[in-house]
């Protein structure tokens, strides 16, 4: 768990991240979204101390980072930033061993880690063990940059536009692969982005920044039904919000009782993939089915649309 | 390196080495540049011994300019040094600027006549470019590089010794090689100070007005020059290659 307590920074008289407060929970992945120049890097990077607070602290399970040398904090941190700062004269399975090294891991263990961590990230160590990073395309850059990152199993891994550097159909792959590998492992992730579907794909709890203010820290469908402030409504958008809520909202909550005819949607869908598929096949309803195939039920158009504002 | 390249090379160091062992044997080939009967081949002193005093000087000094220039680069690229940089590349241009010749008149006054005005003017003169490479190699290190060795908690030490010089490697050791080469020329007026090296045959022409002489020094010292300035590059593209980058990139 890690706990932000008024944390601030100024530059001379500009301040770049205005006593900011938020605790993000054992395991969650909290986002922090912005326009560019809100504060949200440098919030990020004083976590890990990279940039030393004017005021405020910061919390790790219970630990005052200021007491820990910062060096010592960092090998304790997974850190991956955009562009992913490869060491281009080491290969992928010297990169991924570095902070295994700098912790004097014997080679044995560091070697049996890095194999772990390709397999992990669907990277034959075969294959890519002895590349170096100018051979790898940017997919493959972006997977050794978190697995490097994850090497000496931190509990905390804090991650600056990880994906803003690949294009939209790799970074949704990137994006579900994550979300897998931080399900298994139990990370607790701080993740800076500008993008708002990736903060509503991935993020247990979103922080918006404006300004070096954090506006507010919520969960995603919250953030929808209950803005804080015009800008956040703005920031969320107007005309996705109410398909945002349906994607944020899975098949189990509007199912109703009874069959239909169709293609079955799986229950563990969410509401925006069943309306898209509801309004392409042309029907009212499709049946809904279980992991194992038998029809639990059924879904229909008008009962998905009632998810898709906020309770009255 | 294409076979012909190889080859060529390979009969030039041949060549430079049977001149040097045995310039006899090449005294028909110098013996129309002669007048007066005058020698065709340089007479007062092996070939060889100047040779080797001739590399000795250019190594030492060449070495001792490493270790400065090299010291400093990474001085004034630390935070500490930062303020620093823009003296140290005007010292060490002033070092460029100041022609040996000059340096040569003064250090002598100092230290002498011998090796050591001339070890001090190649020293100096080496200086600039190796300075300069070390700087370039260690500012074109990309900031992305840095922040991520930073953020995984590399000391500065670590980042300097791990990741900074590794990757200046390449471009440092093409500022030692254009510094050998230029200190390989120079090192020749180290002879008028009374300096051990190849410069002596050649003054030995001017002052007899014997042409092959002059050729002979000038051949030597050329060769020299082609054959450590082409051993270098292949050792620079050796360690770009085992840093991961393809050969073309560095050349």
């Amino acid at each position: 768990m890690i706990e932000i307590e008024h944390l601030t920074r100024r530059y001379g008289s500009t301040v770049v991240v205005d006593d900011v407060s938020l605790r993000v929970e054992e395991g969650a992945i909290a986002v922090v979204v912005g326009t560019s120049g809100a504060g949200k890097s440098t919030l990020l990077r004083m976590i890990n101390r990279l940039v030393e607070p004017s005021a405020g602290r910061v919390l790790i399970d219970g630990q005052d980072t200021r007491t820990v040398p910062e060096d010592e904090l960092r090998h304790r941190i997974g850190y991956v930033i955009q562009g992913y700062g490869l060491f281009p004269h080491r290969t992928v399975a010297e990169n991924i061993a570095t902070v295994p090294r700098l912790l004097g891991w014997g080679s044995k263990r560091i070697a049996a880690r890095v194999n772990e961590l390709l397999d992990l990230f669907q990277l034959d160590p075969a294959e890519f063990a002895r590349k170096f990073p100018h051979q790898l395309s940017g997919g493959q850059q972006q997977r050794v940059g978190v697995a490097r990152a994850l090497a000496a199993r931190p509990a905390l891994l804090l991650m600056d536009e990880p994906f803003g550097a690949l294009d939209a159909v790799i970074r949704a792959k990137a994006q579900e692969d994550l979300l897998a590998i931080q399900r298994r492992l139990g990370t607790t992730i701080v993740l800076v982005t500008h993008d708002m579907n990736e903060a509503f794909q991935l993020g247990d709890r979103i922080a918006v920044m404006d300004q070096a203010r954090l506006l507010q820290y919520a969960t995603p469908t919250e953030l929808l039904t209950r803005p804080a402030e015009d800008f956040v409504e703005r920031l969320v958008g107007t005309v996705e919000r109410p398909f945002r809520l349906l994607s944020l909202t899975g098949v189990q909550a509007a199912l109703e009782p009874g069959g239909a005819e169709g293609e079955p949607i799986a229950l563990s869908d969410n509401l925006q993939n069943a309306l898209s598929q509801l309004v392409w096949s042309g029907r009212e309803s499709l049946p809904v089915a279980d992991p194992n195939g038998v029809i639990v039920g059924r879904i229909s158009v008008g009962g998905i649309l009632a998810h898709g504002r906020p309770p009255a | 390196m294409s076979a012909f390249s190889i080859l060529t090379r390979g009969l030039a160091l041949f060549m430079l080495a049977v001149f040097i062992f045995a310039p006899q044997l090449f005294a028909f080939a110098f013996e129309p540049l002669t007048a007066n009967n005058a020698p065709a081949i340089y007479n007062q002193g092996s070939l060889l011994s100047l040779t080797l005093s001739h590399l000795r000087i250019v190594v030492g000094a060449t070495l001792a300019s490493t270790v400065v220039a090299v010291a400093l680069g990474i001085f004034v690229t630390r935070p500490a040094g930062l303020d620093f940089l823009p003296l140290s590349r005007s010292l060490v241009n002033v070092g460029q600027t100041f022609p040996p010749i000059a340096v040569l008149a003064i250090a002598v006054p100092l230290v002498g006549f011998g090796e050591k005005p001339t070890f001090i003017a190649l020293f100096l003169y080496g200086l600039l470019p190796i300075f300069e490479n070390t700087l370039s190699g260690l500012t074109q290190v990309s900031p992305l590089t840095l922040e991520a060795a930073k953020g995984m908690g590399m000391s500065p030490r670590q980042r300097l010794f791990q990741i900074e010089l590794p990757l200046a490697l390449p471009v440092i050791l093409t500022g030692i090689r254009l510094s050998v080469i230029i200190s390989l020329g120079t090192a020749t007026i180290g002879s008028t100070v009374a300096a051990k090296g190849l410069g002596e045959v050649i003054i030995a022409g001017l002052q007899s007005n014997n042409v092959a002489f002059i050729l002979q020094g000038g051949l030597v010292v050329a060769l020299l020059a082609v054959l450590i300035h082409d051993g270098l590059s292949v050792a620079e593209r050796a360690v770009a290659r085992r840093l991961g980058r393809p050969a073309d990139e560095t050349t």
